[in-house]
């Protein structure tokens, strides 16, 4: 917890999502020592790979402007959704003015999205764009990847356009991912590349160390998708009301790995054990820490749910009645 | 207000705050391994070190104020002149310091020729880039860092551009009145701008700037756009029926109009001049406001610029070769 106190969001994040980075050390070859670089011929290419994506999508990123500032987001669908940052669109059902790297505008509306990971969805409103770009698969991206990060820094400015920034991934853990990429407000909403111009994050918050900014992973669009398109936007304030299981976990390949158990919670009260890995909630599938959050507080407490996990290879499945949040205080 | 300051950080700003680097771990990139490590940097090997033996540090009273390159074999040093103002030394690579003096200095690219004085020693100076080399979008750049002893590196970030002028402005608002023979009246003075450090206050009547007679608001606009942030303006006003003078410096658009500010808050210290330049190439490099003035240069060590402004976060301006080179070639021949 350390450091990250002072963070307004991770202080709300950490108060019910804590992470312990206590994993024991590999020992296989980390990725970012699998291709070094050596020579300029090196850098050059990197910088040949980027320019050419560059063209291909530039014309998919966009302005998010309100009355009272701006963001940015990517078109992603034929159907005009956009990706961008919740705190950019604030709450659902908005209506806000995009501006392509032309100039032309269009309108759009906000849908949902979640103020844990940062991930907000916008929708053109009666307009089909011309551009859109791919979206990178589910853990696609590591630590290591050369990535580049586009956005509108102070807001939209024909004569300067869009601007471009280059960095590699430094950090990527849960629902967040860091980059040496330069960024500052107005970035927020926009999006992260990789180098062959799909978009693997989406920028979020930067840090006083301007070499390590931080960005909401694809991997949460990813898991919660259909959730973001349909539902209103996942709130802190919204989650203070819904049910409550009672677990701190963090994701790892086989399932939501439990790493603590709140005594006289409903997680508790089923058994549940620190080393269990939970797979699926009323057979969603758990592939991320938030997915489980969000599923858990947008029920009421009194809810039954019913909760598939691992234990030592072992599948079990219970049924459980979702508490009150505050009910521990 | 709590709410509007809310509403500007929701939608423009990030949430900023403080990571440790203590949290690095196995999990993290190898400081060493990220886009400025020494294993990326090392990589431009003896070019690396041509680009940091033609730059230099400018010092004021043993205080880094700019950098600068070498741009003669007799010892001739560009830099930024508005930051370089007052320099006494420059400090090289090997720790060196000499004592320099100002030759030259241009108002419109904001450059500055400054000569090493003592016994004549021959420079190694830098070495240019075509005149017609392209700086596209995209193409790596580095710059010497600030103590002379790594290098940084970045891209050439967005579209290359004029940066009109930004104009000063006193942060009030003021009557919108098109006659008055009694002065324009202020009706609001925004908190910590340059008119609420000067002591104006609402209702105060605007009669005079610098000894002109005011008629109309649009009259003072006028005169505002014609000055930088920094210029220093007397007024004549009318205050409860008393006429006094005060005295004005006049402040930048971005911080008086803008109170919450966050961008410039979390850009740390900018350059003071940073608009009104003919013509810049836009670049990200984490660089200070102490290394303008110095050179940005391509992977082969050419020199494609002047760093001309740290503008925020994310952006410096550079001044491109082919806008110095008349200035510099002009300078150069009249002291040769």
């Amino acid at each position: 917890m350390r450091v990250h106190l002072c963070s307004f969001i991770w202080l709300l994040l950490l108060s019910f999502l804590p992470s312990f980075a206590t994993k024991p050390a590999k020992a296989e070859i980390l990725p970012w020592n699998s291709a070094p670089l050596n020579s300029i011929s090196d850098l050059e290419t990197i910088q040949s790979r980027i320019q050419n994506s560059f063209l291909k999508v530039k014309k998919s990123v966009v302005s998010v402007e309100a009355e009272d500032g701006a963001g940015s987001g990517v078109v992603v669908s034929p159907e005009g959704l956009i990706l961008t940052a919740a705190h950019v669109i604030g709450q659902s059902g908005r209506e806000m003015k995009v501006i392509f790297e032309d100039g032309s505008e269009a309108q759009a509306v906000s849908l949902g999205g979640s103020e844990i990971s940062d991930a907000g969805m916008l929708k053109l409103i009666n307009a089909v764009p011309e551009f859109y770009v791919p979206i990178a698969k589910s853990s696609k991206s590591e630590v290591g990847d050369w990535c580049f990060a586009l956005g509108h820094p102070n807001g939209f400015d024909q004569e300067r356009g869009l601007v471009l920034r280059v960095g590699r991934v430094i950090r990527k853990k849960e629902e967040t991912m860091q980059t040496d990429c330069r960024l500052l407000g107005g970035d927020s909403g926009g999006p992260l590349f990789s180098m062959d111009g799909e978009v693997i994050g989406i920028h979020s918050r930067i840090s006083q160390d301007p070499e390590a900014n931080f960005h909401t992973t694809i991997e949460s669009f990813h898991s919660n998708w259909d959730y973001f398109v349909n539902e209103e936007l996942h709130t802190f304030q919204s989650m203070q009301s819904g049910g409550f299981l009672g677990v701190y976990c963090e994701e790892s390949s086989d399932g939501l790995l439990v790493l603590e158990v709140v005594p006289g919670t409903p997680a508790e009260k089923a058994g549940l054990l620190s080393g269990d890995l939970l797979t699926h909630l009323d057979g969603n599938l758990l592939d991320t820490r938030e997915k489980l959050t969000i599923l858990v507080s947008s029920q009421n407490p009194g809810s039954k749910v019913v909760l598939d996990y691992s234990r030592q290879s072992r599948e079990v499945s219970v049924r459980l009645e979702l508490s009150e949040r505050n009910s521990l205080e | 207000m709590k709410a509007q300051i809310t509403a500007s950080f929701l939608l423009f700003g990030f949430a900023f705050f403080l990571v440790g680097e203590s949290r690095e771990n196995h999990d993290s990139l190898p400081s060493n391994l990220r886009l400025n490590g020494d294993s990326i940097t090392k990589i431009l090997g003896e070019n690396k070190e041509e680009i940091l033996q033609t730059s230099v540090g400018v010092f004021r009273n043993d205080k880094l104020i700019a950098q600068g390159i070498i741009v003669d074999s007799a010892g001739y040093i560009l830099s930024k002149a508005s930051s370089s103002v007052g320099a006494r030394t420059i400090r090289t690579l090997e720790d060196q310091s000499f004592p320099i003096r100002i030759r030259k200095r241009d108002e419109r690219t904001d450059l500055a020729l400054w000569q090493v004085m003592g016994p004549p020693k021959s420079w190694e100076t830098v070495q240019w880039a075509d005149l017609n080399q392209s700086t596209e979008l995209g193409m790596w750049s580095a710059s010497a860092g600030a103590d002379l002893d790594k290098i940084k590196l970045g891209v050439i970030s967005a579209n290359p551009r004029v940066i009109l002028r930004e104009g000063g402005v006193m942060g009030v608002l003021l009557e919108d009145l098109n006659i008055s023979t009694t002065g324009i009246p202020i009706t609001e003075v925004l908190p910590h701008s340059s008119g609420d450090r000067a002591g104006l206050k609402i209702k105060d009547r605007i009669l005079k700037v610098d000894g002109r007679k005011i008629k109309s608001t649009g009259q003072i606009n006028q005169l505002m756009q014609e000055k930088d942030p920094g210029d220093l303006l007397t007024l004549r006003i009318n205050r409860k029926g008393k006429e006094m003078d005060i005295r004005i410096t006049l402040g930048h658009r971005s911080v008086g109009f803008d109170l919450f500010n966050r961008n410039l808050m979390m850009s740390g210290p900018v350059s003071k001049r940073r608009d009104h330049f003919p013509f810049v190439i836009q670049n990200d490099l984490p660089l200070e406001k102490e290394m303008m003035g110095g050179g940005l240069f391509n992977l082969q060590g050419r020199c494609i610029g002047i760093n001309i402004a740290r503008v925020d976060r994310v952006t410096n301006y550079t001044l491109p070769y082919p806008i110095i080179a008349p200035v510099l070639n002009t300078w150069l021949k009249g002291l040769r």
